[in-house]
């Protein structure tokens, strides 16, 4: 496959999505360019974890495109399996192989997806268990972590496929209050290293630092996209500025 | 030959003495046919319950689309097949079906094997579907999401998961399996109640063979099922929740404290 190195990453061209009448996302277009962190922000229902979940085809787009470094996806990959290895998830309710170890969590993609050996596979998934310090936790089952470690585990998990892209869909909202710290210094880090990424969050403060692109939806739309400052603090529309309002983002 | 006895128990510790043996012997022809019938059966059943599962993909071609219909239509027709019918006549039609129409001569034992297997099969085949459904949908989403086709999902994440919700229902098979083989009697295989029966109607003490085959029953039922719990228990691992260590990134009070041990 050739690849176009100066295409954006991901482009979402005209997405809608429908379930039976009803119509979640009206037509959204987004570019993910190499290095950058995309914030989806929007109300409860504004299709934020609809529209995330199409971009790897957990949900199939009823119409629009897709497209990969300048190929629409159905084209670029035989299989989709293949392309969801480069986009990695991370999911609200984490979603740890409930049967496998934190170590075999972060392996049993590589080892049986990817086809790298057992040794190999070993390594870059204690690569990563380090990187969100829990290395020491290899062999502990999900049931005995506690809602940040999963998650932290779960980032492990999909960076051990090596991905170009991370989407995550609301990483925090299931965690209780003291553990949300903990999954922000993990993907903050990650932001800093220049992982690419696309956060469906509710958590302002978290996108306002950490993303380069914030996009704002609303009934299905893309009401309001630009830099974090542009979006925080210039905010054009008024449904935009009715949202933010909300949240006290004095630092 | 010892005189006959005039007491209950009398007549049961001299029939265990004169056909000990053969009860013995029916009752091991009994395990031997539940034990086989059932991981048979199991096998049959994942394999129609992994089938049963696949979503139908809009991406795939007509004929694939098509050809996966045809055959969850028949494995379903096989399962209100087996199900509806009872292992008695099961066992009339396929034994002497098979002699009439096909030539085929089989042995009563080989017939029994095969009637236990299809009929635990159809069974097992809504457990197992049953037990993947059951699973969260996290689960199945996060199997596509690492990148894992239908039947690598059902392997490694599914099925896993799924087998250790249907073990008590495993168990249940089993022990319905040690009991129902007798009816394979009809087509004269030698387990325990073809055993019994012939043991007494060598002096017709029916009732005092029949408690003895009664206990017999219940031993290894009861043997079963406190195998499959303590198998049960093996499987759900430990159950202390403890942490394995200090994480000092869970800290509230700071993140990536220096020494986590001067606290």
């Amino acid at each position: 496959m050739t690849v176009d190195n100066t295409a954006p990453l991901i482009s979402v061209r005209g997405l809608t999505k429908s379930f039976g009448e009803r119509q979640i996302l009206n037509g959204i277009d987004l570019d993910v360019k190499q290095g950058d962190v995309v914030s989806v922000i929007g109300a409860s229902g504004s299709g934020k974890s609809t529209f995330i979940r199409c971009v790897n085809f957990l949900e199939e787009p009823s119409g629009g495109e897709i497209i990969y470094r300048g190929k629409p996806v159905l084209e670029a990959f035989k299989e989709l399996p293949l392309y969801r290895t480069k986009v990695g998830m991370v999911f609200q309710q984490f979603n740890l192989f409930n049967n496998m170890t934190v170590l075999e969590n972060c392996t049993v993609g590589q080892i049986n997806v990817l086809g790298i050996n057992k040794d190999e596979a070993t390594k870059t998934a204690m690569k990563y268990l380090e990187h969100v310090g829990m290395a020491g936790y290899v062999n502990a089952k999900p049931h005995q972590l506690s809602g940040g470690q999963k998650q932290r585990v779960a980032i492990a998990r999909a960076l051990a496929l090596n991905p170009e892209v991370l989407l995550m869909d609301e990483p925090t909202s299931a965690l209780d209050p003291e553990m949300v710290g903990e999954v922000l210094d993990v993907v903050t880090n990650l932001a800093k290293e220049g992982l690419t990424m696309v956060i469906v969050t509710h958590e302002m403060a978290f996108a306002r630092d950490v993303s380069s692109r914030v996009m704002f939806l609303d009934k299905g739309l893309v009401e309001e996209e630009g830099s974090a400052e542009q979006i925080f603090n210039n905010p054009t529309s008024q449904r935009t500025k009715d949202f933010l309002s909300r949240f006290n983002l004095m630092k | 030959m010892s005189s006959i006895p005039t007491s209950f128990f009398g007549w049961v510790y001299f029939l265990l003495q004169e056909y000990g043996g053969i009860l013995f012997k029916g009752a091991c022809v009994t395990l031997l046919l539940a034990i086989v019938g059932t991981i048979i059966g199991c096998i049959i059943g994942l394999a129609v319950g992994i089938v049963q599962t696949i979503p139908e993909d809009s991406n795939k071609s007509t004929f694939s689309r098509l050809l996966l219909k045809c055959e969850k239509w028949i494995l379903y027709a096989y399962v209100e097949v087996f199900r509806g019918t009872p292992m008695i006549v099961q066992a009339m039609v396929l034994y002497y079906g098979a002699m009439s129409v096909f030539q085929i001569d089989m042995s009563p034992m080989f017939a029994g094997f095969f009637v236990v297997s299809i009929n635990t099969g159809a069974y097992m085949a809504e457990t197992v579907r049953g037990g993947i459904d059951s699973i969260d949908k996290g689960q199945k989403e996060a199997a596509v999401a690492v990148g894992m086709n239908h039947f690598q999902m059902m392997r490694l994440v599914l099925l896993p998961q799924a087998f250790r919700n249907i073990l008590p229902q495993i168990g249940n098979n089993l022990i319905i399996n040690i009991k129902d083989t007798s009816v394979l009697n009809v087509i004269s295989v030698t387990e325990l109640y073809f055993a019994s029966k012939s043991a007494a109607g060598v002096y017709y003490r029916y009732f005092e063979v029949f408690f003895l085959t009664c206990v017999i029953y219940f031993i290894m039922t009861f043997t079963a099922s406190r195998l499959l719990r303590w198998w049960e228990g093996k499987m759900d691992g430990p159950s202390d929740y403890e942490l394995i260590e200090y994480d000092p990134m869970q800290d509230p009070c700071g993140h990536f404290p220096i020494n986590p041990k001067a606290k």
